[in-house]
């Protein structure tokens, strides 16, 4: 469905990534593993259109996407839940909600999708009226979670949604992401969590300063090294 | 030289306190509207002292800068809490105020028969030290810049020392400097102090080349002025503001080259100029490039120099 | 006592302009994190069509205040064109010089265009003062506080009942999060930007018009005073903006009453330099000064 080859993205003369191929599976949870400084969000934001490749093709559906506006991806059904989740925090929940919806035009279909969500996450319904700033950190992640699906995005791109939420919160968080998907939504998900991503995911990548080292599904061969490189990186883990 | 052109260049010169001024400031990661007000103090001051009390200059010059740095410490110590707009803001604030309270301040002496003083919004003239002492134009420009000369002297000297490292960290980023033990505030305090001296001694400067100045005179058209000339000049070195007042009055204002559309010009030219070099003409990219220049074609003559004394052996 | 309310009255509708002005500049603000310097002379190349087509073809009221707003609009693509569009958001100061280089060129071109100092403005309408009492209401001014409340209004509809409103609040609150959900970021920045340079022509149109004259200095009296208004209601708030607006008309009406224009002024920057130096959040209360103090970190 998400095929990315050869992308390279820069910040000024820093290539952050050096020609990254990998590709995300309809209906499935492909996950993208690497230690700090790998290149991940880099990768996250030049698909969602915020950073543009240097060289390389993203194709969604076998369309190309790269160099398309944000707005634009959005509006073909790939959405980015971003890594610190990004609520918009002096907006009420509902009105996060609502500017999730930007890119479509049907009211009606909106109004349905907010009550959807309502139902999907019970604590954005109690705290519908509040600002989203003053919501706790795993409460702004479903935030940022819900807000991405009322795109109706037909893939969900997921940076690192664990960053900094408690053990307990997190096993919510990867709960969410397996119904999703068992509702039909296609995941790409950025994870330092290794071990609980793994236990999700169908398929994995490795990345390594700015380069995909390792592929593969999760339960076989290697998986030891794989999590230890992901959290150390290949230098320190003495592979 | 004929007297026009060394009226402008004794121009460029005291302007150049004012942009300096500012200058420390940006420095000191502070944007300043206000710069006026100690020039105006600096003006006001220096001119009492020698019209109403018939000081000699040089006392009188160095009251202003010491009342311009009493002011901009005291101004210092209630806004440097404040940072970014609200800084500036302030500042423009304080400026304001005592623009209009200089319209509202009147103090005539009988001087010799005729009333000397501050006349509020009428102004303040007669400040005749220059042509009391038989002081030409040409004499007055070298004392203007040998002043000015002193002044980029101890900023470079200040530029390496311990204080001017706390003020570029301050100015970089002050939380980490914080935690680096420099006390930001202090060298905020330390910093707006200096500048409100330098615009004080360019406001003494001015107001007895000028012989009569007028509230209006200190503007926030000349607060701005003051930061813009960094600008355009370039933040790289201590020259950039001076390059930008150059720019600004020796070329545009006293060519008339564009009379009647001056301004039309140089803000065109300001505004795209900022946007090919958003840090002015005289970036650090620039200042790296012709130290690395400089240093590069000191260290060929040098060789050559080794060169030729080694053949000589 | 009587006086006391007359002026507080006739300084609340002034303010009501004052409030329209600082609602524009706050707009502007909000979505750049920039300051507009040209703010104020934008709204006076407005003006100034405003003033040469009323001298010229000897139009009304109403088109002109139409010409005032378009000027203004234009005037602000331009300005937003060359001074912010260029500038990534932590090129604060260099936006901000840049449009005061182009504040310079607007100045000096309206004195081509009408090389008088001072040029008479249409009135909006003529007649006796209302009386009510012991009170007079000029019939400009009661107008004028109509209008702004009613453009006012119009402004809080488009803000919060609108996509491109929806838009705008999400690029206010997080850039990069509005561009994430699929805003069009740089359009609504573009669109913003000239929908607050026409708030702030409007403004202009209704105080030029009270006045019935205008100056070159008219760009530098509105930039300061939307200044004024918008950093006393506190940075970056769009009810900040109305409130701060109408207590500076109020204050200035009485300082005026009691000691003169000078003093007025005086006491309108004392004021400023006051809430800065104390109130560092602006007149509106604790929220606002969270969101004030986060504006801090990022200007």
């Amino acid at each position: 469905m998400l095929e990315i080859a050869d992308v390279a993205t820069a910040y000024g003369k820093i290539e952050a990534l050096r020609g990254v191929s990998l590709s995300a599976g309809k209906g499935r949870i492909t996950c993208l593993l690497g230690p700090n400084g790998a290149g991940k969000t880099t990768l996250m934001y030049t698909i969602a259109g915020i950073l543009r490749p240097r060289r390389g093709s993203i194709r969604l559906d076998g369309q190309e996407i790269a160099g398309l506006t944000s707005a634009n991806i959005v509006a073909r059904g790939l959405v980015l839940v971003p890594e610190n989740r990004l609520v918009f925090a002096q907006m009420s929940v509902k009105e996060n909600l609502e500017a999730g919806a930007y890119q479509r035009r049907d009211a009606a279909g909106v109004a349905q999708d907010i009550e959807r969500m309502y139902a999907r996450f019970p604590r954005l319904q109690e705290r519908r009226e509040q600002l989203a700033g003053t919501l706790s950190g795993g409460e702004q992640q479903m935030l940022a979670v819900a807000r991405a699906l009322m795109s109706r995005p037909r893939i969900l791109l997921m940076d690192e949604p664990s960053l900094g939420l408690a053990p307990k919160i997190i096993e919510e968080v990867f709960s969410i992401v397996k119904d999703l998907n068992r509702d039909g939504v296609t995941i790409f998900l950025v994870e330092q969590n290794a071990h609980m991503a793994l236990q999700v995911a169908h398929h994995f990548y490795l990345m390594e300063q700015g380069r995909v080292t390792f592929s593969g599904e999760p339960g076989k061969l290697a998986e030891d090294e794989v999590i230890q490189r992901a959290y150390l990186g290949a230098k320190r883990a003495g592979a | 030289m004929d007297d026009h052109l060394v009226g402008v260049l004794c121009n460029i010169g005291i302007i150049s306190f004012v942009a300096l001024s500012a200058y420390v400031l940006l420095l000191a990661g502070e944007v300043s509207f206000g710069q006026q007000a100690f020039f105006a103090m600096g003006a006001y001051a220096a001119g009492m002292a020698t019209a109403v009390l018939r000081w000699p200059l040089a006392p009188a010059l160095l009251v202003g800068a010491l009342i311009g740095a009493l002011t901009a410490a005291i101004v210092g110590r209630a806004t440097l809490r404040l940072t970014g707009l609200y800084f500036a803001m302030a500042t423009l604030a304080f400026a304001e105020m005592l623009r209009i309270a200089f319209e509202l301040f009147v103090w005539q002496v009988d001087v010799d028969g005729s009333l000397v003083g501050p006349k509020g919004t009428d102004g303040f003239g007669d400040i005749r030290y220059l042509f009391e002492n038989e002081i030409t134009p040409a004499q007055y420009m070298a004392g203007v810049y040998v002043l000015l000369a002193l002044v980029l002297a101890g900023f470079a000297a200040i530029d390496r020392s311990r204080f001017g490292r706390m003020l570029r960290q301050a100015g970089a980023d002050p939380l980490l400097a914080e935690l680096q033990g420099v006390s930001v505030v202090r060298v905020r305090l330390v910093a707006a102090a200096a500048a409100g001296a330098l615009a004080g001694l360019g406001g003494g400067l001015y107001a007895h080349l000028l012989t009569y100045v007028e509230p209006g005179n200190f503007n926030i058209m000349l607060g701005v002025h003051s930061l813009a000339y960094g600008l355009i000049g370039g933040l790289g070195t201590v020259l950039g503001p001076v390059l930008g007042v150059l720019i600004d009055i020796g070329l545009l204002e006293s060519s008339r080259l564009f009379e009647g559309y001056r301004m039309i010009v140089f803000g065109g030219l300001v505004a795209v100029l900022l946007i090919v070099r958003p840090r002015g003409l005289l970036d650090e990219r620039a200042v790296h490039w012709i130290s690395s220049c400089v240093k590069g074609l000191a260290g060929a003559l040098a060789a050559r120099r080794l060169d030729r004394s080694l053949r000589r052996r | 006592m009587i006086d006391l309310i007359q002026n507080t009255l006739d300084g609340a509708m002034i303010g009501s302009s004052y409030a329209l002005l600082a609602l524009g500049f706050t707009l502007i603000f909000g979505t750049m994190r920039r300051l507009n310097l040209a703010y104020g002379p934008t709204i006076m190349a407005g003006a100034y069509l405003g003033t040469y087509a009323a001298l010229r073809l000897g139009i009304g009221a109403v088109p002109v205040a139409l010409l005032v707003v378009a000027g203004a609009a234009l005037a602000g693509l331009y300005v937003e064109r060359l001074c912010f569009r260029p500038f990534g958001e932590g090129a604060a100061i260099t936006s901000m010089i840049s449009s005061f280089a182009v504040w310079m060129q607007i100045e000096e071109a309206a004195t081509l265009v009408l090389p008088q100092h001072l040029n008479a403005f249409p009135p909006l309408v003529a007649g006796a003062p209302i009386t009510l009492g012991p009170f007079f209401f000029r019939l400009d001014h009661l107008l004028m506080l109509v209008v702004a409340a009613a453009a006012a209004a119009l402004v809080h509809g488009v803000l919060h009942h609108t996509r491109f409103g929806l838009g705008v609040r999400t690029v206010i609150d997080h850039k990069r999060a509005a561009e994430l959900v699929g805003v069009p970021v740089m359009r609504t920045l573009t669109l913003a930007f000239v929908l607050a340079c026409a708030i702030g022509g409007l403004a202009g149109f209704l105080i030029a018009a009270s006045e019935a004259q205008i100056t070159p200095m008219f760009g530098m009296w509105a930039t300061t005073k939307g200044l004024i208004a918008m950093m006393l209601g506190g940075l970056g708030s769009l009810p900040g903006a109305i409130v701060g607006g109408l207590a500076l008309g109020v204050i200035e009406a009485h300082a005026q009453w009691l000691f003169g224009p000078l003093v007025r002024d005086l006491i309108a920057w004392g004021l400023l330099f006051a809430v800065l130096a104390f109130f560092p959040g602006g007149l509106l209360g604790a929220r606002e000064a969270g969101q004030a103090a986060a504006l801090q970190r990022r200007v």
